[in-house]
């Protein structure tokens, strides 16, 4: 009897290694058109989990990774803006509300309902994304906007680089199966 | 039979709804493993400027980044040489220096300036050499300057016949920590060498060791508060009474505005470089002595291969 207990449980908890997918370069970038000059970085430092069984998806980017073509927008964005030394992660997780066979081939257009942590202020989102399998290997885009005020971002009266009020999110995910 | 059933169905409804639990919970554990933030991250930014009030600071250009300076002080608030017939100093300048910084490396500037006192040019390097870092496996950083100083025109006496005479060499070590997001401290022990002393008076010395402490505190994001000394250590400046020589102190603050940094500052000292403010300052607090004075440095990023990373 317990035998069989444990070996449903064996089974069970292979199943989930096999539903559980990781990636650890996943790319964010962030991006807002601005009257002066355009802000524009990058990160491959994201790190993800999906989680098919579940249907759950993680995302998390340390936002001193973001990589900034001008090196000083990128000190006032981790010292005065993300505030990075208190606040080192920006982060998604959420439920997608569909069901999908993630076994099969194809590109399944989600909506993600989860709480996004920028700035250290959480904020209730959905987020619409799409995850592709192809022969195994699954994918995921997603893209959203995110407003300063939502995330107490405070933009100063007196700066002379103009600060766009909108950020515009990509993120690019390419998962691998996680062994258990 | 039927026990054996029922226990198999209610196991496996529990084994079921453990697996939930633990792949639920497995999505937070997974992630956090991911995302372990032990990696030693260097601390940016513990100066806004490379400059206080006196002192230079740790912070260095980045690579292909020109720093312009505008240095200005003016002439004593009080005492002798102030109050309301100069509108308080604000019609005299003691000491106005321009000077560039230009980055080769992220860890490498080249320096250029000239100053209005004593007509001081000055050519050095500014290498920062170590990096705090945020798990404090190095708790400080340091940077060291080199910088060479020149006298270039004719001065009332002929003391300047050997032409080695103008030169003057300025070493500095700067250790700094930034202990929180608003208080970055900073110590510079120094060395300063005037081949001919500096003023030219009997007994003055060639060599004058020094230290300087100088520290920040945020008040808010972009604007701080400044305190900056110097001590040199000097004999002659200690026991000459006919001239009688005083510590530079300066106090201030300092506002960030996107691109440019600002200090306004009291000081003691009249001159703007630590070649001549080390040697020189003969200006008390205490006699009203003090000037006003402000720092204007601004960054260019003179790097224009900048193509887009978003894509």
């Amino acid at each position: 009897m317990k035998h069989i207990a444990f070996i449903l449980l064996a089974w069970l908890s292979y199943q989930a290694g096999q539903d559980t997918y990781v990636c650890k370069n996943a790319k964010i970038s962030i991006f807002s058109k601005a009257p002066l000059e355009d802000i524009d970085a990058a990160s491959n430092k994201g790190t993800s989990v999906f989680n098919a069984a579940t249907n759950e998806i993680a995302f998390s980017v340390p936002m001193r990774s973001l990589q900034f073509q001008k090196s000083l927008m990128q000190e006032h964005f981790n010292e005065n803006y993300m505030e990075s030394d208190k606040y080192p992660n920006a982060s998604f997780k959420g439920q997608i509300q569909e069901k999908f066979d993630y076994s099969k081939n194809g590109i399944y257009v989600v909506n993600v309902k989860g709480v996004l942590d920028v700035h250290g202020v959480k904020q209730n989102r959905t987020i619409p994304g799409k995850i592709t399998i192809n022969n195994g290997v699954v994918s995921i885009t997603a893209g959203f906007d995110v407003q300063c005020k939502d995330h107490k971002i405070e933009i100063p009266k007196l700066v002379f680089e103009k600060i766009a009020e909108t950020i515009h999110v990509q993120v690019a995910a390419t998962y691998t199966a996680l062994n258990t | 039979m039927r026990k054996i059933l029922f226990l198999t169905s209610l196991m496996l409804s529990v084994c079921f709804a453990q697996a939930q639990q633990t792949q639920s919970s497995n999505t937070d554990s997974l992630l956090n493993s991911l995302t372990s933030t032990n990696e030693a991250e260097p601390v940016i930014a513990a100066f806004k400027s490379t400059r206080l009030i006196l002192t230079p600071t740790t912070e260095t250009n980045k690579k292909k980044n020109l720093n312009f300076m505008v240095v200005h002080r003016f002439g004593d608030v009080a005492g002798a040489a102030g109050g309301g017939k100069t509108l308080y100093g604000f019609d005299n300048s003691s000491d106005i220096y321009i000077g560039f910084e230009y980055g080769l490396t992220d860890n490498l500037d080249i320096n250029f300036g000239r100053s209005k006192y004593e007509q001081l040019l000055e050519l050095g390097f500014k290498y920062s050499l170590l990096h705090q870092t945020s798990n404090n496996s190095m708790p400080v950083a340091l940077t060291l300057l080199a910088n060479a100083g020149l006298k270039p025109y004719q001065v009332t006496t002929n003391v300047f016949d050997d032409y080695t005479n103008r030169l003057s060499y300025f070493y500095q070590a700067i250790f700094s920590r930034k202990f929180s997001s608003r208080l970055s401290l900073e110590v510079a022990p120094s060395f300063l060498r005037d081949n001919l002393p500096f003023p030219y008076i009997n007994g003055n010395e060639k060599n004058i060791f020094a230290l300087s402490a100088a520290g920040r505190f945020k008040v808010t994001k972009h604007m701080g508060i400044v305190l900056d000394y110097a001590h040199p250590f000097s004999s002659f400046r200690r026991n000459n009474t006919s001239t009688p020589f005083y510590d530079p102190l300066g106090v201030g603050i300092e506002i960030e505005t996107g691109g440019h940094v600002f200090t306004m500052n009291f000081t003691n000292a009249e001159a703007i470089s630590p070649i001549n403010y080390l040697s020189s300052t003969t200006s008390n607090w205490a006699k009203g002595q003090f000037r006003f004075g402000f720092n204007i440095a601004r960054v260019f990023d003179l790097d224009h291969k900048h193509k887009g990373t978003y894509k």
